[in-house]
């Protein structure tokens, strides 16, 4: 049912992401086309506020898709769960916790194509400007990184991603856990909503540098060299450490937000 | 098994209300009730917690011998009062929606029912009056083969001839192994479909019966007892 | 044939009523096959167990009957069906002859009063 029930959330998010995508990746061209004609100095055959404009469209663009990527969360999470559709939703033959699985894992992979098409759309830009022979020559200066710190090296890799991940479903549940306390306070579901979100951020930073201050697990760097293994050893340490730190919020969120809505769920 | 609902003493509380005190309340299969009650006595809450969109604060309630959950939600086909289809599909997506949800959904009968009412099934719900929608979303519970059917003001906002066409289509998809609870406040309309009826007031039960008992014992419909137990 | 349900009484006995109405009338005659109770339930617009109920009671008084596997048919007995469609019409009667007492006719009046009507009916008749 996980799977069916992510299906539809594709389905439901997706004709809001992927037009929004086609427009970056045909702004990144287009950009890319005006400045072929400048380089050209045929500055004449477009007006510069056109070229300029164009710029400013694809800037706006792709800063929207990661605001809406953020919007899109949110309001899909009200609107399908706490909303009139919510009648439908858990009438449905599925646990409470599918629902929070399926929207986490589209909009984890929403915010990742987003990070992907921004990069892609870079690249498009970058055509021909000889960012590609430089990347060919960084190519080489990764090769080394490699082989200096071998598998230390793939370690911090990994343990970066891992974080980035963890950092992410974490943050994507702190809103759901938001929304759902805010919906559950009766009126001004938003401000409480909100209030929630807030104080969540101030509760993770508190519990966060008090543990960091204590434990004193970050300061790892101060005792080895620069440009050492061990200082990888020690960047991956600290990553995996600020991952089991997010994992841990994250999974908190989950339960609060699992139980919240089976057993206090009271649509309007 | 021979119910589809038991309640025994189900209370909710909300903060500053009871919602629900205390009710008692067998559904036998093959029967169709109709639960009936002034605004604001407890209806909704009674069919939310058989929905299992409500948690009672104390009691306890069966829905085909289970604790409302994953397996009820199968057995149940349930049309809320207000209108929950996503509003960027169209009926045909709406249709495939259910019969992915629900292994119990008949799409032939889905279809043949959108047809009777003359409803494209590719027509966008966004496009659709609310009087469609609300047909719309019967079609799509009705359409299921379910061992109990829980309506929540089904023939509320549609005209008189669709709310003819909703009450025959009550009729022939009647089984002797499903139950079905209506909640209604056009009791005329629907008294003669019913088997019995379930008055409810303030979260207490006031009346159980068969029509025909309180026919015969009061010599009145059913909707005149109403209006004369919820006197205001 | 739409069917004239008062609120005030059971359904289930205005439905035998109808029921032997249209038997005695005609619409189903001695011996036929009645429709489903769910097609019979559908078409008078009340619920199947009420239906089922009128027909039930329909067989004790021995106006129908059932075969297990084929259906439910009208009783093959004619003189029971007439001795039925001679009580409805009893009760007309009786109910016709309540109404004009009311209105002030006495029984020798009424009758002539119907004679003189019936004589104006086939006189008209015959005109046309």
């Amino acid at each position: 049912m996980l799977g069916r029930l992510m299906k539809y959330e594709i389905k439901a998010t997706g004709r809001i992401f992927l037009p929004l995508y086609g427009l970056i990746l045909a702004f990144a061209g287009l950009n890319r086309l005006f400045m072929y004609f400048n380089l050209q100095k045929k500055s004449d055959f477009l007006p510069n506020f056109v070229s300029g404009i164009s710029m400013l469209v694809y800037i706006l663009l792709v800063a929207a898709a990661f605001v809406i990527t953020l919007v899109v969360t949110v309001q899909r999470f009200r609107k399908n769960l706490l909303g009139d559709e919510g009648y439908l939703s858990f009438t449905l033959p599925v646990a409470v916790h599918s629902h929070i699985d399926s929207k986490m894992i589209v909009s984890l992979m929403w915010s990742v194509l987003s990070t992907v098409v921004a990069l892609l759309s870079v690249a498009i830009l970058a055509i021909g400007s000889g960012l590609y022979r430089e990347i060919a020559s960084g190519w080489d200066s990764v090769r080394d990184f490699f082989s200096q710190y071998g598998a230390s090296g793939w370690g911090c890799v990994v343990s970066i991603v891992v974080l980035l991940l963890a950092a992410q479903l974490s943050g994507i549940l702190s809103l759901y856990v938001s929304v759902v306390v805010g919906n559950l306070s009766g009126r001004h579901k938003r401000l409480a909503g909100f209030g929630t979100f807030l104080g969540i951020g101030v509760i993770a930073q508190v519990v966060f540098f008090s543990f960091a201050n204590t434990s004193g697990v970050f300061q790892s760097y101060h005792d080895v060299p620069l440009d050492s293994v061990a200082q990888m050893r020690a960047l991956s340490t600290d990553c995996l450490i600020l991952a089991v730190f997010c994992a841990a919020f994250g999974v908190a969120f989950y339960f609060l937000t699992d139980w919240m809505l089976s057993r206090k769920l009271n649509l309007e | 098994m021979a119910n589809a609902i038991e309640c025994f003493n189900l209370t909710k509380r909300f903060p500053g209300c009871v919602a629900l005190n205390e009710v008692s309340l067998a559904i036998p299969k093959g029967q169709i009730i109709g639960l009936l009650g002034p605004n604001g006595s407890g209806k909704t809450t009674l069919i939310k917690i058989v929905n299992g969109l409500l948690t009672p604060t104390a009691g306890e309630i069966l829905v085909e011998g289970k604790h409302p959950g994953v397996e009820t939600k199968k057995a149940v086909s349930y049309l809320p009062e207000r209108s929950y289809l996503n509003d960027w599909m169209s009926v045909n997506e709406m249709i495939n929606f259910f019969g992915d949800f629900y292994s119990d959904f008949n799409k032939a009968k889905a279809y043949d029912m959108l047809q009777r009412l003359n409803i494209n099934p590719k027509d966008r719900l966004k496009t659709m009056s609310k009087g469609t929608k609300e047909k719309v979303q019967l079609i799509l519970v009705m359409s299921r083969e379910a061992e109990l059917y829980v309506l929540d003001e089904p023939i509320g906002g549609v005209d008189p001839a669709a709310r003819d066409y909703i009450l025959d289509t009550i009729i022939s998809n009647y089984s002797e192994n499903a139950a079905m609870l209506i909640s209604t406040h056009l009791i005329t309309d629907v008294e003669k479909i019913l088997d019995g009826v379930v008055f409810i007031d303030r979260g207490s039960i006031v009346l159980s019966a068969t029509v025909d008992e309180i026919r015969e014992k009061e010599n009145k419909s059913v909707d005149a007892l109403f209006r004369e137990v919820f006197k205001c | 044939m739409p069917w004239d349900l008062k609120s005030d009484r059971p359904i289930y006995a205005q439905l035998m009523e109808q029921i032997k109405l249209l038997i005695v009338s005609g619409v189903y005659p001695v011996g036929t096959k009645l429709p489903s109770v769910r097609d019979m339930a559908a078409e008078a617009a009340v619920n199947p167990n009420t239906m089922q109920r009128a027909l039930a009671q329909l067989e004790n008084e021995g106006l129908l009957y059932s075969q297990r596997t084929s259906g439910r048919f009208v009783t093959e007995d004619a003189d029971k069906v007439m001795q039925i469609k001679n009580d409805f019409a009893v009760g007309v009667i009786h109910e016709f002859l309540e109404k004009m007492q009311k209105l002030g006719y006495n029984g020798r009046q009424t009758i002539a009063l119907i004679k003189r009507i019936i004589e104006e009916e086939s006189e008209n008749g015959q005109r046309d």
